[in-house]
């Protein structure tokens, strides 16, 4: 084996590594926002994917308003599961395991619909910046995947600032952490979770419109993507976007290792090993004094 | 006899009396809704007595059948001999992997099980010089116990409804016994309990346990029924159902299992007729019974007679 060859894989590790991210990401926001798990944040990126390629391909649109789409439908699911699911579950104080299986459950109906309306078919969508790619050190890297890293940090410093200085990002995180004190000072509670929906929609759908092009999007990719995303967040500390990253450099740069050193079937088992000793031994994540509840 | 009761024993005496009235192809769909049964009895005592959602089911289940198929196939052991090995190895690695995990609670404990639900899929397809990976293991023998083969539909319908219908009665005692009430207070006050001097971690990985051996023996079952066991049997998706067993009915009630297991294998049959839509229709079932109905179906005529009465 030469040292291209474990270069060239690293580069591929981390740009899935920036994937990871996003959709840990996401979920951190509605971990933020709710105190709710996403076991369906896969789908949303799913979604996002799926709408794009099909504006695309189907409806001819260009790529700007097929992007912008796929987002929108991200967006409006993650809205629309607030506002039909999850209130009315809020309203009875429903346990945290029935939110589980809420998000279990959706999982398994956007899977079984993008089936249904999508068909068994993997798709690919074109990247940013055309099909070329560059040259680092001898190995090569899509233009598209620089693209998507440039995009990801992006994101988690628009989170930062959004959640640090304007006053919705402050009104959310307070109505999640004490929802009584939150009401007092007029913030309206159930609003502030449809936007956390919403929010957390649309960051999974751009993960999923971004990802498209290098990995061909289908309807049961969902849950795989979930669990990464997932095991991104925990190394993270579960309620910090910049930690997601970090947990998605590890997870990614530890498949890439996987796929050189074992074979490319044992590449999720070491992801999600990772995931769970780390969910064991270190529970506040590679960042330390997150606080988490719930384990 | 309580009302609860006197819907048993009906259903019992229904049950018994389904293979003599119903077509082959519904005797084949009642077998595997037993095997559901005893996979849910168990993903039902850890959801409704602890409060716990294992969603690795679906691996517990794929350690009986393999267990079963690589004993009787290439070991020449016989049947017996395999499942007990099967709920036996089901049983050490529940052990080994509840022992650190069940210290983690709620969402982290969930994806932890799925975790190791994904992780289970991918060795049975990747370790093929034990499973046979894709093309799988066929040609198990029928199941006998003491001369006496199980080799037709039938037959076999009484096997795997007695079983599951005895286990049924053992976690109903141990539900109602000192140990479900234990298990029931860990889900609703640990703290408290924890105070009263129960060992919750040593309770939680007794259940889990259980769980464990009620899938690998579920899937024992199904590989001799089928005689054929491959990876596609064992997926997440598979876990999802066992999970939606218990959800469907109620999970704090174990007989809830029957008609949870029930609906699991004959409404996807009848939404069929929908074409392929019948998967999404199932899913939406689901979010509905999850969003709408905390008790389950079987609570719903209670709710209804609530509604009406106020």
């Amino acid at each position: 084996m030469t040292m291209t060859l474990v270069w060239q894989s690293l580069l591929a590790g981390l740009a899935n590594s920036f994937i990871y991210a996003m959709v840990g990401i996401g979920i951190a926001v509605i971990y933020k926002g709710t105190r709710i798990v996403n076991a369906m944040q896969g789908d949303f990126a799913v979604i996002g994917g799926m709408t794009a390629v099909f504006a695309l391909s189907s409806w001819g649109l260009p790529y700007p308003v097929g992007f912008a789409l796929g987002i929108l439908a991200g967006t409006a699911t993650g809205w629309l599961i607030d506002r039909f699911c999850v209130r009315p579950m809020m309203r009875r104080n429903a346990e945290e395991d029935a939110f589980l299986l809420l998000t279990i459950g959706l999982a398994f109906t956007i899977g079984a619909a993008v089936l249904y309306f999508a068909g068994r078919d993997a798709h690919l969508l074109p990247g940013l910046g055309g099909s070329g790619s560059v040259q680092i050190f001898g190995a090569f890297m899509p233009v598209h995947a620089i693209w998507l890293i440039v995009i990801s940090l992006a994101v988690v410093f628009g989170l930062w600032a959004f959640y640090r200085w304007s006053i919705i990002g402050l009104s959310m995180i307070a109505a999640s952490i004490s929802a009584d004190g939150a009401e007092t000072n007029g913030i309206d509670v159930s609003r502030m979770r449809g936007y956390t929906f919403a929010l957390g929609g649309a960051i999974g759908a751009l993960a999923g419109i971004l990802v498209t092009p290098l990995i061909a999007v289908s309807y049961q990719m969902g849950l795989g993507i979930t669990l990464k995303g997932f095991a991104a967040a925990i190394l993270g500390g579960l309620a910090n976007p910049l930690g997601a990253v970090i947990g998605g450099l590890v997870i990614g740069v530890s498949e890439a290792m996987a796929v050189v050193g074992l074979s490319s079937g044992y590449k999720d088992v070491v992801a999600l090993g990772i995931m769970l000793i780390m969910m064991v031994l270190m529970p506040n994540g590679l960042l330390g004094h997150a606080g988490r509840k719930g384990g | 006899m309580s009302r609860l009761s006197l819907w048993i024993v009906l259903s019992v005496l229904a049950i018994c009396a389904l293979p003599f009235v119903l077509e082959r192809h519904s005797t084949e769909l009642m077998i595997f809704a037993a095997f559901y049964a005893i996979a849910g009895l168990g993903v039902g005592l850890l959801l409704g007595q602890c409060g716990i959602v294992n969603l690795a089911q679906a691996f517990f289940y794929g350690i009986g059948a393999y267990a079963s198929a690589y004993g009787t196939v290439v070991l020449g052991w016989t049947p017996a001999l395999g499942m007990l090995v099967g709920v036996g190895v089901a049983g050490l690695i529940a052990l080994a992997i509840g022992w650190p995990i069940l210290k983690l609670t709620g969402f982290f404990l969930a994806l932890a099980t799925l975790g190791i639900g994904i992780i289970g899929t991918i060795l049975f397809f990747e370790w093929d010089w034990l499973t046979g990976g894709t093309l799988g293991i066929g040609g198990l023998p029928p199941l006998s116990i003491a001369g006496f083969a199980f080799d037709t539909p039938d037959r076999f319908y009484f096997l795997a409804w007695g079983v599951a219908l005895g286990l049924l009665w053992l976690a109903h005692n141990l539900t109602n016994g000192r140990p479900g009430l234990a298990m029931r207070a860990v889900r609703d006050a640990a703290p408290a309990v924890e105070g009263l001097g129960v060992d919750i971690h040593g309770l939680r990985i007794k259940v889990f346990v259980i769980c464990a051996m009620l899938g690998a023996l579920a899937g024992s079952l199904f590989a001799h029924y089928v005689s054929y066991v491959s990876v596609e049997s064992f997926t997440v998706q598979r876990s999802i159902v066992f999970l939606l067993i218990p959800v469907i009915a109620g999970p704090r009630v174990v007989w809830g299992v029957v008609p949870g297991a029930l609906f699991v294998t004959l409404v996807p049959e009848w939404l069929t007729g929908f074409g392929d839509i019948h998967q999404m229709l199932f899913g939406l079932v689901l979010v509905v019974v999850v969003t709408l109905l905390p008790e389950g179906l079987t609570g719903l005529p209670a709710r209804l007679g609530r509604r009406v009465t106020r």
